[in-house]
Formats: C-alpha cells, sequence, structure tokens
C-alpha cells in the first residue's frame, strides 16, 4: 500500500464534490488529503477543450487532488468508479487518465 | 410558450413520451399534481405505499425497456421511495424519480416535510439534479432520461422545490431536441482487435462457457446472443437477472447458475476453459469464493461499464461497449471465419455436461404427483404454474425460497420476462412490479409468484389493483415462514428457528383478498393443486390470489457451500453435497 495521488476535472456544480466524497466512503477507500481549486488558468487543459470541442469559462470548472493509500488493484477500480460520475470531466492517477470515459495510458492531468 | 414550472415539469414529461406516472401527493407537490389533472396524455397511479410506486415504475421498465417514472412528496413521500430507488439501481434500470421539496428559502431549516433527498438517495442514483430555476427544467429532464437510458442504465434523482412549480410564474417553454452532455460518456464502440482475440479465444477453446446477465437484457442483446450460439454451439447459463436472455428450453441451456444454480451449471463454469461473461458482473452469489473460480478458464468479459470489468474476476480479455454492438461485431466476424471452427470439437464437453445433468440436474416433473401423502411441493407449485401458463407469462417474485424455485423451475423463453429484484433483493418487489407491467401488457398474462413474507411487505396495493382492475395473478407459496432464512439456520444455526415465525398471526389471504374486491382460492391438498391452479387461469378479468399451502421442510438445492467454497462446492439435498 502507497499513497496515491489523483487529479480529477470536474463540473464546478452544486453537490458535485459530495459524489466524489461520498464515493470514496460508500467503496470503502480512505481519503488522506483533498484540495479543490476553481480553474482559471485554462492554457493546461486546452487539449481537453479541443478534444471535447468545448470553450470552459471562468468559476464552470474545478480540480481536486486526492491522496489516498490503497493497494494497487483498487487505484484501477477507484478511477474507473469515479470516471462513472457525471460530473467528472477527466480523472487521472499517476499512469493513466480517463477522458470522458475513454482511457489513455499516461497521466494528462 | 410560456409555462409555469408545474406546467413545464409535466409537459416536459409528455414530451418524452411518458404514459404512466406512478406516485403519491403530498404538500410540496400540490402544484404538480395539479398539472396532472389538467392533462390527459399520461395517466397518474395513485398507488398505496411510495415504495409500491418505485416497485411499479421498476417493473414498468424492466418489462418494457422504457424508463419508468415516479412522484413523491417531499419528506416522507421522498424517504420511502429509497427502497424501490436502491432496487433499481443495484439492477440497472432506467428510472425517473421526481421528489418535491420545501420551498426554496426553507431549505435548510428544519421545515416541515423537508428532508435533504439529493443527500439521502445520492449512493443509489446514477445521477440527480436540484431544480434551481424554472427554465432549467426542460432541459433538467430531458438530460435525467438521457442519463437513466444511456451506457449501464439506472435511476434518476430530479428533487424540485415547491416554489419553482408556483403556477403564476411564467417562463419561456421549449423542450431540448437533443442533449449533450460534455462531461458524460459518449457510447463507446468495441475495439475491432479485441472482437478478434474473443473469436480467436473461441476457436482455440474445447470447453467454453457462455454466461449471460442482465446486461445482455438491457442492451435488448438477445437476438444477437442466440445469433452468436447457432454459430458455436456451446453451454449456455444464465445469472438470476439474465434469465430468458437466453431460450431456457434450447437444449444448449444449463439453467441458471450460482448460489441456487443447477448442478450443470456450476460444474460446467468450474471446469471450463474459457467463460464469456456478457453483461453479468461476477457477483458474489456467482463466483462463491472468487479466488477459486473457475479455475482453468480464460475469462472475456463483455461489459459497457468499465468498473464492472476485472472488479471481482480478473478479466483476460476485455470488450467495452454496449453488448449488442459487441456481439454484432463478434457475430460478423465469426460468419466470415466460421470453416475455421469444427464445432465436433465441443462434442466431449457436451457430452460431460450432459452427463452432469442426468446425475444430479432438477427434476422437473414432481408436479406429476398428485398424491394425499405428500405435502404440496413448492417446487411442483410452480411446475403448474408454468404448464398451465404454457412458458409464456410475464412472472414476477419476491425474495426467498418461492423466488428461487420460480427461476429455477420456470422456463423462460423470452428476456424481460422474468422480473425480479436480483441484485438488492427486496421482499415487497413482486406485487408493485407486477402492476407496472400490466399496465405495459394489458392483454398478457402477469403472474406474481410470492412469499407469505414477501407479499406482507406492499399487500397494501391489492387496494391500487382494485382500482385500476389490474387482473394479475398472485401465487403465493405460502410456508408458514420467512422460508429462506429458515434454510439458513436449519444449515448454519443448527435448526434454531429465530424469529421466521408469524405464529397464529398469518391473515386468511383469500378472504383479505376478497375482501378488496378480488377473487382468492385456498389450496391446501396436493390432489387440489391442479386444478386450483387452472381455475386461476380461467378467470381473465380479475385479480385471482392462490394461497397455496406447501411443505414448511422445503429446502432449496443446489446450494453452494460457503464460506470459502468454489462452484462445484454444492449441497444437493438435506445432509449430502458433492
Ligand atoms: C426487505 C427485506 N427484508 C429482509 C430480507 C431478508 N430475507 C430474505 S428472504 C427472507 C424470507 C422471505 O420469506 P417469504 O417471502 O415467505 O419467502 P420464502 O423464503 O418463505 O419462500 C428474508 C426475511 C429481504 N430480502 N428483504
Ligand atoms: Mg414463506
Amino acid at each position: 500500500m502507497i499513497e496515491r495521488q489523483l487529479t480529477l476535472i470536474m463540473e464546478n456544480k452544486p453537490g458535485a464534490l459530495a459524489r466524489v466524497v461520498g464515493l470514496f466512503h460508500q467503496r470503502g477507500y480512505n481519503i488522506d488529503s483533498l484540495h479543490v481549486d476553481s480553474i482559471e488558468d485554462f492554457i493546461p487543459y486546452k487539449f481537453i477543450e479541443d478534444e471535447l470541442d468545448v470553450k470552459f469559462s471562468k468559476g464552470e470548472v474545478s480540480r481536486l487532488v486526492i491522496k489516498t493509500t490503497v493497494a494497487d488493484t483498487l487505484m484501477r477500480q477507484i478511477l474507473r468508479q469515479i470516471n462513472k460520475l457525471i460530473e467528472v470531466i477527466a480523472v487521472s492517477d499517476e499512469d493513466s487518465t480517463y477522458l470522458k470515459g475513454i482511457l489513455r495510458d499516461e497521466n494528462l492531468l | 410558450m410560456k409555462l409555469a414550472g408545474n406546467d413545464m415539469l409535466i409537459q416536459s414529461l409528455i414530451n418524452e413520451g411518458v404514459e404512466y406516472i406512478f406516485g403519491y401527493p403530498g404538500g410540496a407537490a400540490l402544484h404538480i399534481y395539479d398539472s396532472i389533472f389538467n392533462q390527459s396524455e399520461m395517466q397518474h397511479i395513485l398507488v398505496r405505499h411510495e415504495q409500491g410506486a418505485t416497485h411499479a415504475a421498476d417493473g414498468y421498465a424492466r418489462a418494457t425497456g422504457k424508463p419508468g417514472v415516479v412522484m413523491v412528496t417531499s419528506g416522507p413521500g421522498a424517504t420511502n421511495a429509497i427502497t424501490g430507488i436502491a432496487t433499481a439501481f443495484m439492477d440497472s434500470i432506467p428510472m425517473v424519480v421526481i421528489s418535491g421539496q420545501v420551498q426554496s428559502h426553507l431549505i435548510g431549516t428544519d421545515a416541515f416535510q423537508e428532508t435533504d433527498m439529493i443527500g439521502i438517495s445520492r449512493p443509489i442514483v446514477k445521477h440527480s439534479f436540484t431544480v434551481d430555476h424554472q427554465s432549467n427544467i426542460p432541459q433538467i429532464v430531458k438530460e435525467a432520461f438521457h442519463i437513466a437510458t444511456s451506457g449501464r442504465q439506472g435511476p434518476v434523482v430530479i428533487d424540485i422545490p415547491k416554489d419553482l412549480t408556483n403556477p403564476d410564474d411564467l417562463f419561456d417553454y421549449e423542450y431540448p431536441k437533443e442533449v449533450n452532455i460534455r462531461s458524460y460518456n459518449p457510447p463507446i464502440k468495441p475495439e475491432a482487435t479485441q472482437i478478434e482475440r474473443v473469436v480467436d479465444a473461441i476457436f482455440n477453446s474445447k470447453k467454453p462457457v457462455i454466461y449471460a446477465g442482465g446486461g445482455t437484457i438491457s442492451s435488448n442483446a438477445s437476438k444477437e446472443l442466440i445469433e452468436l450460439n447457432s454459430y458455436i454451439n456451446v453451454p449456455v447459463t444464465n445469472t438470476l437477472m439474465g434469465l430468458g436472455v437466453y431460450p431456457a428450453t434450447d437444449d444448449k441451456f444449463m439453467g441458471m447458475l450460482g448460489m441456487h444454480g443447477t448442478y450443470q451449471a456450476n460444474m460446467a463454469m468450474h471446469n471450463a476453459d474459457l467463460i464469456l461473461a456478457i453483461g453479468a458482473r461476477f457477483d458474489d452469489r456467482i463466483t462463491n469464493t472468487p479466488e477459486k473460480f473457475a479455475p482453468k478458464a480464460q475469462i472475456v468479459h463483455f461489459d459497457v461499464d468499465h468498473s464492472s470489468v476485472s472488479k471481482i474476476i480478473e478479466a483476460d480479455i476485455a470488450v467495452f461497449g454496449q453488448v449488442k454492438d459487441s456481439l454484432q461485431a463478434i457475430n460478423k466476424l465469426i460468419k466470415d471465419r466460421l470453416p475455421e471452427l469444427d464445432i465436433t470439437k465441443f462434442d466431449d464437453w457436451h457430452a460431460q455436461i450432459s452427463k452432469w445433468k442426468s446425475e444430479h440436474g432438477l427434476n422437473h416433473n414432481l408436479y406429476k404427483d398428485s398424491s394425499d401423502e405428500n405435502l404440496i411441493l413448492p417446487q411442483a407449485a410452480v411446475q403448474h404454474i408454468y404448464q398451465e401458463s404454457k412458458g409464456k407469462a410475464f412472472v414476477t417474485s419476491d425474495v426467498g425460497q418461492h423466488q428461487m424455485f420460480a427461476a429455477q423451475y420456470y422456463h423462460f423463453d423470452e428476456p424481460r420476462k422474468w422480473i425480479n429484484s436480483g441484485g438488492l433483493g427486496t421482499m415487497g418487489f413482486g406485487l408493485p412490479s407486477a402492476m407496472g407491467v400490466k399496465l405495459a401488457y394489458p392483454d398478457e398474462e402477469v403472474i406474481c409468484i410470492t412469499g407469505e413474507g414477501s407479499i406482507q411487505m406492499c399487500i397494501q396495493e391489492l387496494s391500487t389493483c382494485s382500482q385500476y382492475k389490474l387482473p394479475i395473478k398472485i401465487f403465493n407459496i405460502n410456508n408458514l415462514a420467512l422460508g429462506m432464512v429458515k434454510q439458513w439456520q436449519d444449515m448454519n444455526y443448527d435448526g434454531r428457528h429465530s424469529s421466521i415465525s408469524y405464529e397464529d398471526s398469518l391473515p386468511d389471504f383469500k378472504e383479505l383478498a376478497e375482501s378488496y374486491g378480488h377473487v382468492g382460492i385456498k389450496i391446501t391438498k396436493n390432489s387440489d393443486l391442479k386444478k386450483g391452479i387452472e381455475e386461476a387461469f380461467s378467470i381473465k378479468d380479475k385479480l385471482v390470489f392462490v394461497d397455496i399451502y406447501v411443505d414448511p421442510n422445503e429446502h432449496v438445492y443446489p446450494m453452494l457451500v460457503a464460506p470459502n467454497g468454489s462452484l462445484k462446492d454444492m449441497w444437493l439435498a438435506k445432509g449430502s453435497k458433492t
């Protein structure tokens, strides 16, 4: 078991954060730390805008960084469960990213 | 067009093509109910308890493939709906639940009938919405239906504060034609390379098994599955949720697998060299101890939900996408490569399965015994129901021994005909879900096979059935106890029967049914069983409640040995295991 870091890009909507936090509890994973920001600078995420053919505006999207200590096999399951949340646009761990449901083999976030 | 929030909501449902709303009114939903009153395109079905509304909508959805719609008020109305939402969630059933909420300015003040419905339902919905302004209602309804019915389906809650349904505040209304949620999964297409790997795996196997579950039904892929097996001709098993997706009377069908699966289905899974898992999720009632599951098999897993694959059992080949698309792709490739496949190489495997079946298969001829020396066997009661309904009925069920007997002994030849709460195992599901099915298919035979424990969890819906004239047939497999619990106590607690008996308190179900205006039939003797069931089926225009007193000491077998057992470890009868 090692500490792993997850990064999420998600819609900044009421209740969205609660869904992520709730999912950890519901599936029996622990959160070691959690950091949330509203994204102000979209330049690093331009590839998401291009990919999804959307334009983000200020305050519309948040970035979450979650640290959790879990076994590797469970990490994949957590990533997949988070990816299922409707308001999550992208989620990554150190070596993979789900972007709107499509899996990439690198950390793009 | 300008509309008030309440009318917008109702108009949006009409635009979605909703036929029935199952619900119950109350303070926070009063404006909405006024809109329901003022239209005639949808019918509102007034149930007797909100749990009944959710199960009725759920039954409607399972039978038709269309989303079920539920309307409840805030507070207790919303909380009463929770069990039914969880039931739909566990089985991935499309449903839209609209809950009234207290007025916006009262939220958070512990107002009368305030409850945090979004919070309470969060872990058991696919998604939920709070309406924040009237002008968003059409968009939210559109998105809710889209989410409920696409990808891996499931229930969606829309919570709407009362002031946003106020009839005096008008806003522009236009129902969106399309929906695009930028953060939501697009439909995934199966990858061609994976499809090729699957076909290679099938062609290289000697002991393949198709293990198909409820996802194959949600994806409407029964036809494709049957087509696949017309080429490869391999043994098939279905999960409790998948029954009917492959015809039970086909000679390649081995019956259900898992906890109470047939001997041959469980043995075939354990000894297979290839398992094609199609829209099934390796639930713990299927795998028994995961580490001991199918030790020799290569696993191919078809699923629309990434998180279901390699969750319990690691997949060797994963095919993501709607099962229907994946099977179509497989079928196309197999057709091209058919000359490479010699299906006679499976002959030994088929012979082995036939041998298992002849050794310990289920006895489907119990109904032929009508002697009064024996008590009525619950299995025989189900067999009679199967014979009399010619295998054509929709059958809903509850939870317990009767449910397992129904799954084992009623042969389902078509998908969406077997309607039961597989994932959550909700007692009380049977009767209200049958109402939803009967409304969807008024000319079809709709049967509820229940137990005297389960039926009492939603028995109030007998009243709804008389109001809307729903001539369902209810077969109450009455063993005078919470039979399944009793079976576990017999097997694991030295027969200490803790709280499974109602002592002398059961109602006379025949008279109870009659008091609601239905027909009641009571059967207590084996020699009366056939006649009584025939009589029930001869009555077409009324609900018939058939109370069948069965042998209270029967157990459901086979039963997997747990804990630490594999799929080949089964109890086959009292005191006898493999
Ligand atoms: C709401 C609910 N409460 C409790 C259970 C646990 N449970 C499973 S089967 C069962 C007994 C069901 O009794 P009955 O409906 O008479 O069916 P039988 O097993 O006797 O055929 C119970 C209590 C459940 N599945 N659902
Ligand atoms: Mg019982």
